[in-house]
């Protein structure tokens, strides 16, 4: 009975008493704020939070481009919400990472780093002095997001373009609903791993304690940031519509979420290191972009034709195999021609193909993306034919072996467009390099 | 950019209760009469799926911390996906009670992220002491769509335990901030 009224008190307290109420602090803004170019040095850095902190004397380190501390003691003020450190040794002309860690009064330890620059630019935080390059994880986060980005789109587009005319059997809509309402929620998940493991790479926090760490500036100051936003709140919508054109047999509803979903791929060719390049423009974008979706379209097109059209709908096999090898040579001539022409713009010199790291990927992808291709050309010319003719052979096998390939062929993509493509010479310095 | 956290948590604990209210009245009237205008059976699981989508919203603008990212995204996911289920089995599109099964895992997985999300003791703070409430409530909550799922025979006292559920985490979502104006006036009271 005791405890029962000592557990009613606690709970009666924890509701009524908000003045004791506590999360852990975050960061509101700072000064300089995060990567913007002031034009005097500043004579300290000061971290504004939205409550009362505890640090340590290396709560706030200001580190020059190699590396330099020049930072002081880090102090708090206005009751614990305020930290300053004073610095010095700062020159207009550079640019400056700030890493810092507090202890909030719940006790845990959130952490962060930006940029700023005096007279010039600041990097994104991804190029912040101690940040780490790549890994394989970011490969492998980045390959899921293209895989489930096929998932989504190539059925969609089998579905509403290649079967548009066809009376389709229910068992086949089911899978089709399935399989792109899944991709849909999956395409949401990679992205976010992908995003908190390329944030990860720069905060550069031990453990647990990346789970405090602020994503604020990688989120609104970065390219591929607010790609993730974008993308993340609009594949949300995507899945939404397919779900309730499931639920309602509402069939048109894959119409909007397909064009969503083409429009929302552009985030990713506009966040990859095309966004990053002293070459970028609007022409390389959107070349990435028809690149990237012809490639969804023709992987996502070949998991519909072996994992939802082959089992469940014999009779459509025909129509659905030949209207996509129709579309098929479109999408091999945008993937060809894209490709090659963003090959030309961020190779400089013929070299670098056997030279850098990025070119020894280029030539790998372009390997397999021949098999691949081979593959596809005797689907092409030497099934299509048959089947036109009325013929059924079983090509599943085929069809499943082409999809394999071209899964490997994504996996290789994404380690290449998280590789650095080689250095142009009038590349604009960055406070640290994050390459491979 | 980022909404103040007050907003977000009213607007949470207002769906939560809306929610909960509208499984109450079910529960109260009997599921006859209270589906006796279609419309009314859609009105959680719309509710639920909406939630989802507009938490994603949250998610977004919770970058202050991976790991407000990382729970919203869950609690997104689960109302989604579990709105999208009851929304599809009063459609008749699924017919199995056991598909209850999904708003229990729902359940579980947002309780535990609760729990996760919360690396402090019960009584650290208030926050921590409402987030380990919230978090065990919805833990143990998942055994309500799980009943209905493999005794649905005993609809009221699952569907009363599942209607309470969210009428307390509307209550607790909105204590869950130190200056909600739902408690606001008590914020005169010197400390001790």
């Amino acid at each position: 009975m005791r405890r029962l009224a000592v557990a009613a008190v606690a709970v009666v307290a924890a509701l009524a008493l908000p003045d004791v109420g506590l999360a852990h602090a975050t960061l509101t803004t700072s000064y300089p704020r995060a990567q913007s170019t002031i034009q005097v040095p500043p004579a300290e850095v000061r971290l504004v939070f939205n409550q009362s902190v505890t640090v340590t004397s290396r709560a706030i380190q200001v580190l020059a481009a190699d590396g330099t501390l020049l930072s002081g003691t880090a102090t708090t003020r206005n009751g614990g919400a305020v930290v300053v450190a004073p610095v010095s040794r700062l020159e207009r002309g550079s640019a400056y990472t700030v890493r810092w860690r507090v202890t909030s009064s719940d006790g845990h330890s959130p952490g962060g780093v930006f940029t700023f620059g005096v007279g010039v630019p600041a990097p994104p935080p991804t190029e912040a002095v101690g940040a780490a390059g790549t890994s394989w994880r970011d490969d492998v986060a980045r390959w899921a997001l293209f895989a489930a980005l096929a998932l989504l789109i190539g059925p969609l587009v089998v579905r509403v373009v290649v079967l548009r005319r066809s009376s389709v059997p229910a068992a086949l809509e089911q899978r089709v609903h399935l399989l792109t309402t899944v991709a849909a929620f999956l395409v949401i998940d990679a992205g976010i791993v992908a995003f908190v493991l390329r944030a990860a790479n720069a905060l550069q926090l031990p453990g647990i304690d990346l789970l405090y760490g602020d994503l604020k500036p990688f989120a609104e100051h970065t390219r591929f940031g607010i790609a993730f936003l974008a993308m993340t709140m609009g594949f949300a919508i995507v899945a939404g519509l397919l779900l309730v054109a499931w639920i309602f047999d509402r069939t048109a509803l894959r119409w909007p979420a397909l064009v969503l979903s083409l429009a929302l791929a552009s985030g990713l060719s506009l966040s990859s290191h095309q966004a990053t390049e002293p070459n970028r423009g609007t022409l390389p974008e959107v070349a990435d972009w028809l690149h990237l979706v012809a490639a969804c379209v023709w992987v996502g097109g070949l998991a519909a034709l072996a994992l939802c059209v082959w089992p469940v709908a014999p009779a459509l096999r025909r129509t659905a195999f030949v209207g996509f090898s129709r579309i098929a040579v479109v999408l091999v001539a945008l993937m060809v021609l894209g490709g090659a022409y963003l090959a030309l713009v961020r190779l400089p010199s013929v070299s670098d193909l056997w030279t850098t790291h990025y070119g020894h990927v280029l030539l790998v992808k372009a390997a397999i993306v021949s098999v691949a291709l081979g593959w596809g050309a005797a689907h092409h010319f030497l099934v299509r034919p048959r089947l036109e003719r009325g013929a059924d052979p079983e090509i599943r096998p085929s069809l499943v072996g082409e999809l394999v390939v071209a899964f490997v062929v994504l996996l290789v993509a994404a380690v290449l467009t998280n590789s650095a493509p080689p250095a142009v010479r009038d590349r604009t310095p960055v406070v640290a390099g994050a390459a491979r | 950019m980022i909404p103040h956290a007050e907003t977000a948590h009213w607007i949470a604990a207002s769906v939560a209760l809306l929610l909960g209210l509208v499984l109450l009245s079910e529960v109260i009237v009997g599921t006859d009469v209270f589906r006796r205008r279609r419309w009314r059976a859609y009105l959680w699981p719309s509710l639920a799926l909406v939630s989802g989508v507009l938490i994603w919203l949250i998610a977004i603008l919770s970058t202050f911390s991976t790991i407000h990212l990382l729970a919203h995204a869950i609690w997104a996911e689960a109302a989604m996906i579990a709105g999208a289920v009851e929304l599809a089995v009063v459609r008749g599109k699924l017919s199995s009670p056991r598909w209850s099964l999904v708003a229990a895992a729902a359940l579980l997985i947002s309780g535990l992220s609760f729990l996760v999300h919360e690396q402090n003791p019960w009584l650290y703070s208030r926050a921590a002491f409402l987030h380990h409430a919230i978090g065990w409530m919805l833990v143990v909550a998942a055994l309500f769509p799980l009943g209905r799922a493999l005794r649905p025979q005993r609809t009221v006292l699952w569907g009363t335990g599942f209607a309470l559920t969210f009428v307390l985490l509307a209550v607790m979502l909105f204590a869950d901030r130190d200056s909600a104006s739902i408690f606001g006036h008590f914020g005169e009271i010197p400390r001790p």
